[in-house]
């Protein structure tokens, strides 16, 4: 099969996480013989082609980061911009990752994800969600690549049926929430950990005030 | 009480204008921003506004008025039409622009994770739109979005139905 994918980050190709995500992706999924072509909304250079690409083939695949509760603004302008297909045989389906490490964050933009293929004149290959994704770029290549690995299996599995199976879903798409011992841990000692780690990497970014200020604030409280 | 109002329809919409008026004569001071006049552009995921210069948006356009008013005014009501049953892209667009109102850091409150935010500030947001959008998804939404950013929702709700809005800011 061939599927095109459609980068739905705000983000540049280059510090993308859905790029690296997607290029995991593509590799399990070019593992069982298939071929892909992807289109970085990022670029709006890419929009015609993304829209031809869309038009002109059956296996459509959408990767987006979650944006406030739901899909990124540019990939609403550029789902604006697309008519509904008036012949059947499109599938549409959904990679969605989110920073937070929890599965049902993702829950209110699946809802809205599910409501597209129809409207849009396409079948639905289903939505895949994956959490604790922000880390991907700033943790380092060995970090990074322990947490795209599962993404090569996920497209070799997608890649056999076009679609996202329950299977998938339920042996990757998790935590669907974190457990009592994990929430005790981030708001007790991880806390600081996590802090101490952000205020690493904005001073290697070049920040050079507190992470919590309050720039619109006469006064800081 | 303090309102601001964000409009993306164009200032030609009979029922935006209708609504404003409305909702201006309830209130003791209102200010509306028109989009349309306004240079916003998306937000571009950098993540400069949590890790590199902690609170200002490194797109350099029109939008840090519209950070600076959000917490000057006591409510928000953002006036969008809607696409695909959602809000359509400008106002998501607006919409997306309001990360630097939480920081990098994040807590767990009631079993899910939740940027820790930047003022102390309980924002109060409330959504009037044109067109067919799907009511009880724009209110599921509104309420996530509020949850995230520490604030509440005050509905979603359409045109026809502007009275609700005023009940709820009066």
């Amino acid at each position: 099969m061939h599927f095109v994918i459609i980068s739905g980050a705000a983000r540049t190709q280059s510090k993308s996480n859905t790029a690296k995500i997607i290029a995991a992706f593509c590799e399990g999924l070019h593992n069982c013989g298939n071929t892909s072509e992807t289109w970085y909304l990022s670029d709006r250079k890419q929009w015609k082609s993304a829209k031809t690409a869309f038009e002109e083939n059956e296996n459509i695949l959408f990767a987006l980061p979650l944006y406030v509760e739901n899909v990124p603004g540019i990939m609403l302008e550029f789902l604006a911009g697309l008519c509904a297909k008036e012949w059947p045989g499109t599938r549409i389906s959904f990679l969605l990752q989110g920073g937070f490490p929890e599965v049902s964050q993702g829950r209110c933009c699946e809802e809205f994800l599910n409501t597209l293929p129809a409207q849009l004149g396409c079948g639905y290959g289903g939505t895949f969600i994956k959490g604790d994704m922000f880390g991907l770029s700033l943790l380092g290549e060995k970090i990074g690549a322990k947490l795209l690995q599962p993404f090569i299996e996920i497209g070799r599995q997608f890649g056999e049926n076009g679609v996202f199976r329950p299977e998938i879903i339920e042996a990757y798409s998790t935590p669907e929430y974190l457990s009592e011992k994990q929430i005790r841990m981030a708001n007790g000692p991880l806390r600081y950990v996590q802090r101490f780690a952000m205020r690493y990497f904005a001073k290697r970014l070049g920040c050079r005030t507190k992470l919590d200020a309050k720039p619109f604030c006469e006064k800081e409280e | 009480m303090r309102l601001l109002i964000i409009n993306t329809l164009p200032k030609e919409h009979l029922l935006a204008e209708k609504a404003i008026c409305r909702l201006e004569e309830k209130t003791a001071e209102c200010k509306t921003f028109y989009i349309e006049d306004m240079k916003i552009t998306p937000c571009i995921g950098c993540n400069a506004c949590w890790l590199k210069t902690p609170g200002i948006c490194a797109v350099k356009d029109d939008y840090e008025q519209i950070l600076k008013a959000y917490l000057q005014y006591d409510v928000t009501v953002f006036i969008s039409a809607t696409a695909l049953g959602f809000v359509d892209y400008k106002m998501k667009h607006v919409i997306d622009r309001i990360l630097p109102m939480a920081t990098m850091y994040t807590r767990i409150e009631n079993g899910q994770t939740r940027h820790v935010p930047r003022y102390n500030k309980e924002f109060r947001f409330g959504l009037l739109y044109a067109g067919k959008g799907n009511q009880d998804y724009l209110t599921q939404w509104m309420n996530r979005f509020c949850l995230n950013f520490h604030g509440i929702s005050l509905g979603a709700f359409p045109f026809e139905a502007w009275e609700e809005v005023c009940a709820c800011i009066s």
